[in-house]
């Protein structure tokens, strides 16, 4: 193909130009070329004609001077004339054979032409030589004869007409040779139109031929173009052109753009791959794996290694971080030096390095089947402004191609960059973690300083202590004297006060008993006899009114003696008789207090005594019986059906160390009441005992006066140093059972003590009545001397409490007081704010929420505005189950909340939290 | 740490120089050996400062002594443990996770009749009583069972009695409320003079054990692992081993908290879904790959 000629476009026009030039000369040639032989012809006719004519003339003259002459010389016989004879005889011969050759290709003529010869010989023959003759010869006579003979004579007379018929037969002649020229000429005309028209219809075929062809290919270049463009850039269609010009030239170029394009897109879809691969990389080894099992398909690579630049102690050095087909640790090496090797080298050189024909003994590339030997080393450096930060090698089987080693380039700068961003990335992470872990260093190293300043305070402290201490013990030791003396002076004089309060307590009681019972006993008595009915006076139901009567005044009597012997407990009055009892009278004697209420119950009633009991044992025998009788009459109060039974035994060790922890390993008396009664539910259980140290007698009431039975005789018990255990199931009954230790001598310390410490409170209490809600049970107060150091931290706190429930100011008031913190009260949020602006020294607020005046919300928000007591703790009382309300506290600027009704324990434990100083607090 | 590629490298070993670094690998070889605790993955630079601040404290004048005074002193080994294991934690840290945990993963956690979350690293169980708290107001700590462990047993020892500091307490609350509690913290906790004590109804479902990340196996299947603010302590090596000890222990579709700044090995992230980005919850994918990459 290549080497057939170039047949240009300009060569095509120019061919189709010269062919039509070529036609018209062709047809101007031949239309020339006729015209000229008309002419010609036209004019060879003419001078004939001419000619003719001339000849004719001059043959008609020589005729006519010749018959002038003979007839002059004949008349004359004078030479002269003869002369002018022999010239005409001479020159018409010569005239009448032009005039022949003019005439002779008109065979019209040749006859008049012979018969003008003919008549001109003849003439000349018989007539004018003879009668000459005879003239010379001067036979005048013959000469007449024969002029008289005329008539048969051959005459030259008849010759201008023959002349005319000749002239007529040239001229018709003409006229014909003048038709056919004109149909000749008109034939001229018409093929030349006819020529004209042909060659027009050639100019027109080859125009369309040369334009076609030149058109024709364009299309098919253009027609490609758009089919490559309309198909979103399908850069695999190539242009073909059949002919050899400048479009096979123009598509040729295109291909190659589009060769070149398509390797650029090629370039650029895989580029476009390995950046989009980088995204979402965070860490080098997968970026690098991830590039070498992308890029190494795309050169065709079978064997791949990834090495980055890393700064070590050492310097910098290229590690290999990632590899592809590679044979574990012997494929290449793990390391190189900046410099060392193709690969350091190419670093330090930023350069390729492409090498074929490797040597046998070279990488080997390893398949399932066997191990080959790679054609091409491309070892490609990855650049990011100017410094080399990754080299990366590969080998292949087969050569490299410039457009790998270009994709290598393109992707290679851009790599740099993914390369920067991943470690920048990583760096950060680390820096991140790093900052992180340091800050809890830090955090446990402040902690860590916290304590110890916190220790060094400590020891300062009771440094400074100790030498304060050692100054008082110094000005101690020199007042020792005078104050033993002074304390004892007190003592006394505390005990005679003590002494003489316990009498007017003693005296007060005793009146109280008197002055109640005086008159209670009086409307018993009364109501008695009424109900008896003796005199038959009353009516049936004034007689069960009388017994009412009786019977509420019983109940008061009995209520009456309950609260002496309760307040005599807690005035320490309630002496303790410690003797023997004879525990063998004991089921005696309650029978005769209990079998008629059985009986008027109808419920039977058992005691058991164990057998190997002891008949003697050691505590107040009265103080027992109570107890028993108050649980037995508590039995049978809330007993309908079933029975009820009283149980004397051993306690268990468990029961002991569960019980009376104090008297483990001892030997503990169990007096047991169980009943069938409505029993007790489980969370009531506690308050049966607890009720009365929890201040709030109400809930007691409800049990009537056996619950405040139950309540003496628990206090009765822990006086002698026992305890009563309650279990319980509704509807279907009770057990109260009292562990009772044996009393020897110097046993009942704790006893004591605790009495002692009853009857302190009561005397620094002014409310005597008010005694046993006061005073905590002893229980509590020993509760309290193990706590001694709570006592530290709520003692002398200032509490601000805004309520305005008078009942909740005063139970939380007492329960505050007890536990050694100052109170103050601010009936609403107003008074509570002025409060706090003439002494904002208050260590905690307790805050209701619903308060007239200023609730608790403004209140808070109120507090908070004010700079001095941002940090204040507030602690919200909120109404229970009101979620909103605790949102709002907590916007209104509550540090906690509680919610009510409180309970004591858990408003204790959320004080001492926001009383105990904070880490990190000044 | 023979395989390892990442940049902080460098800062260690120009900061360490060899003989100290020889030092410190020598004390931690001899810790193991001798007492098991495995600190040979953890991040070089916390440690030394650790180290260095011990040998200040004990007026040592080289690792060298402290190394000896290890080996030979049982007890010490325990201030050793306690300087190594930074137990710096609170209640209801970064508030934020606790409020996304409880309304974004209690809701999917609901169906399950039976629930097992592993606090691993629990130091003084500050976290897990949280967490105890919060499922038992989202009314799921009946059913769930939560395995606090910690490789020191002296903490766990610690956080087994529920006992936190009263000087703590406020924060606590304060933490309670910010990460949307909304009940009263103090119903949880009674007290005396100086601690406060969380119920047993909170603590009741709560397993202590000790379990050391860097050397014992998995020991349950769980629906929830928290490991907050372990890991940044541990290099790849060893975070590697621990990401693939939660993969095996998690079950399908289980979640997994780290802390706020950390972030998921880059193996790992396609094992996981990241259901939180910002409060760093990731959920286990359905689909089982091939974790093990070692």
């Amino acid at each position: 193909m290549l080497t057939k000629l170039k047949f240009t476009i300009r060569s095509k026009i120019a061919i189709g130009y010269f062919l039509i030039i070529c036609c018209l000369g062709a047809s101007i040639v031949i239309v020339t070329d006729r015209m000229a032989a008309l002419q010609d012809e036209v004019a060879a006719m003419t001078s004939l004609d001419i000619e003719a004519h001339h000849s004719i003339a001059a043959v008609r003259f020589d005729a006519v001077s010749m018959e002038n002459g003979q007839r002059g010389y004949l008349l004359t016989g004078e030479e002269d004339y003869l002369e002018a004879y022999n010239t005409g005889k001479t020159q018409w011969e010569v005239n009448y054979n032009s005039l022949y050759t003019y005439l002779s290709d008109n065979p019209n003529t040749h006859r008049e032409l012979e018969e003008v010869k003919f008549a001109i010989q003849s003439w000349v023959k018989e007539v004018a030589e003879p009668t000459i003759e005879m003239k010379r010869n001067g036979d005048e006579e013959a000469l007449s004869a024969f002029l008289q003979a005329n008539s048969s004579k051959p005459s030259i007379n008849d010759l201008p007409e023959k002349f005319e018929s000749l002239r007529d037969k040239e001229i018709q002649s003409t006229k014909l040779r003048i038709l056919e020229l004109e149909n000749r000429n008109r034939l001229l005309t018409l093929s030349i139109y006819i020529l004209l028209f042909v060659v027009t219809i050639i100019a027109f075929i080859i125009v369309a031929f040369v334009s076609g062809l030149i058109v024709r290919t364009i299309k098919q270049v253009s027609n490609t173009i758009t089919n490559i463009a309309s198909a979103g850039g399908d850069l695999t269609t190539r242009i073909q052109v059949k002919t050899n010009d400048e479009i096979r030239d123009l598509g040729e170029a295109t291909n190659k753009l589009l060769a070149s394009l398509e390797s650029q897109n090629w370039i650029q879809s895989r580029v476009a791959e390995v950046a989009t691969m980088n995204q979402g990389i965070s860490d080098l080894p997968t970026l690098a794996q991830s590039f070498l099992s992308k890029v190494a398909p795309m050169i065709g690579a079978s064997y791949g290694v990834f090495y980055i630049r890393k700064e070590s102690h050492e310097g910098q050095r290229l590690v290999r971080i990632a590899a592809y087909a590679s044979q574990g640790e012997e494929g290449g090496r793990s390391s190189f030096k900046i410099g060392e090797g193709l690969v350091g080298q190419s670093a330090q050189d930023k350069r390729f390095f492409l090498l074929n024909q490797m040597p046998e003994h070279h990488a080997v590339i390893t398949t399932g089947l066997g191990q080959t030997v790679p054609q091409s080393i491309l070892i490609v450096p990855i650049e990011y402004e100017g410094k080399v930060e990754a080299v990366v090698e590969f080998a292949s089987i087969e050569s490299f191609t410039s457009e790998h080693l270009k994709l290598l380039e393109e992707i290679a700068q851009d790599f740099g960059i993914a390369v920067i961003n991943v470690a920048g990335r990583m760096e950060v992470e680390r820096l991140l973690s790093e900052s992180q872990m340091l800050t809890e260093e830090l955090q446990a190293q402040t902690e860590e300083l916290q304590t110890q300043s916190e220790e060094l305070q400590m020891q300062q402290e009771e440094m400074r202590m100790t030498t304060e201490h050692l100054e008082e013990q110094n000005l101690y030791a020199q007042q020792k004297t005078k104050e033993l003396e002074k304390t004892k002076r007190e003592l006394e004089d505390y005990s005679a006060r003590l002494k003489q309060s316990s009498e007017y307590k003693t005296n007060f009681l005793a009146n109280m008993s008197h002055e109640l019972r005086t008159p209670l006993n009086s409307i018993l008595i009364l109501s008695q006899l009424l109900s008896d009915n003796d005199n038959g006076t009353l009516t049936e139901d004034e007689q069960g009114y009388a017994k009412v009567i009786y019977a509420s005044g019983n109940d008061l009597l009995k209520l009456i003696d309950d609260i002496l012997d309760l307040s005599k407990i807690e005035a320490g009055k309630a002496v303790l008789n410690i003797d023997e009892v004879n525990l063998t009278e004991i089921p005696e004697l309650i029978r005769l207090s209990f079998d008629h209420v059985a009986e008027n119950k109808g419920l039977p009633f058992h005691i058991h005594m164990e057998s190997g009991l002891p008949a003697i044992w050691h505590t107040d025998g009265q103080r027992l019986q109570q107890i028993i009788k108050n649980l037995l009459s508590n039995a049978f109060k809330f007993t309908e059906q079933g029975s009820v039974t009283m149980r004397l035994d051993w306690a268990s060790p468990i029961e002991v160390d569960q019980w009376l922890p104090m008297y483990s390993g001892e030997r503990v008396l169990a007096v047991s009441v169980t009943d069938t009664g409505i029993g007790i539910p489980l969370n009531k259980q506690q308050l049966i005992f607890e009720a009365f140290q929890q201040v709030d007698g109400k809930t007691n009431r409800q049990y009537g006066g056996t619950g405040l039975g139950l309540s003496i005789s628990n206090e009765f018990a822990k006086l002698l140093d026992g305890n009563i255990a309650l279990s319980s199931t509704p509807n279907e009954g009770s057990c109260f059972t009292l562990y009772l230790p044996n009393l020897l001598n110097g046993r009942r310390h704790s006893v004591q003590q605790a009495q002692l410490e009853a009857a302190a409170s009561i005397e620094e209490d002014s409310h005597v009545l008010m005694g046993w809600e006061q005073a905590d049970s002893n229980s509590s107060a020993a509760a309290r001397a193990i706590n001694g150091h709570e006592e530290l931290l709520f003692k002398g706190k200032r509490v601000l409490l805004a309520e305005d429930d008078a009942r909740n100011v005063y139970a939380l008031v007492k329960a505050l007081e007890n536990k050694g913190m100052d109170v103050i009260v601010a009936g609403n949020g107003k008074r509570c704010m002025e409060l706090l602006h003439a002494d904002p020294e208050i260590d905690l607020i307790l805050m209701d929420i619903m308060m007239p005046v200023m609730d608790g919300f403004e209140t808070m928000k109120a507090i908070r505005e004010l700079p001095q007591l941002r940090n204040m703790p507030i602690i919200a009382l909120t109404a229970k189950a009101m979620k909103s309300d605790r949102d709002k506290c907590l916007e209104a600027g509550a540090s906690d909340y509680i919610s009510k009704p409180l309970q004591m324990d858990q408003l204790f434990s959320l004080m001492r939290v926001w009383l105990t100083k904070q880490v990190g607090q000044s | 740490m023979r395989d390892h590629f990442y940049p902080h490298e460098r800062n260690d070993s120009s900061v360490l120089n060899e003989l100290e670094s020889i030092e410190i690998n020598l004390l931690l070889e001899g810790i193991y050996r001798v007492y098991g605790f495995d600190f040979r993955h953890y991040l070089r630079s916390s440690l030394q400062r650790r180290i260095r601040n011990r040998m200040n404290a004990e007026g040592l004048p080289t690792i060298t002594a402290l190394l000896e005074k290890v080996l030979h002193d049982a007890s010490f080994m325990k201030t050793l443990l306690n300087d190594f294991s930074i137990n710096v934690t609170e209640m209801y840290r970064d508030q934020s996770f606790f409020r996304a945990f409880r309304q974004e993963i209690v809701p999917l956690l609901r169906p399950y009749s039976e629930l097992r979350i592993w606090h691993a690293g629990c130091s003084t169980g500050e976290e897990v009583y949280s967490m105890a708290i919060l499922l038992h107001e989202e009314g799921l700590l009946d059913r769930t069972k939560l395995y606090a462990t910690d490789m020191n047993e002296q903490v766990i020892e610690q956080a087994k009695r529920g006992r936190f500091q009263l000087k703590r307490m406020q924060s606590f609350t304060k933490n309670y409320q910010l990460a949307g509690g909304n009940r009263e913290f103090s119903a949880y906790y009674t007290t005396d003079q100086e601690h406060a004590y969380f119920k047993p109804a909170i603590s009741d479902n709560i397993v202590f054990a000790q379990h050391n990340l860097a050397t014992d196996s998995t020991f349950n299947e769980f629906h929830v692992i928290l490991c907050r603010n372990v890991l940044i302590y541990f290099d790849t090596v060893l975070q590697h081993r621990v990401y693939n000890l939660f993969h095996e222990s998690l079950t399908q579709r289980g979640f997994l908290g780290i802390g706020s700044k950390e972030t998921l090995l880059s193996p790992f992230k396609t094992h996981y879904e990241e259901l939180m980005p910002c409060e760093r919850i990731y959920r286990k994918r359905l689909v089982q790959s091939n974790v093990n990459r070692e």
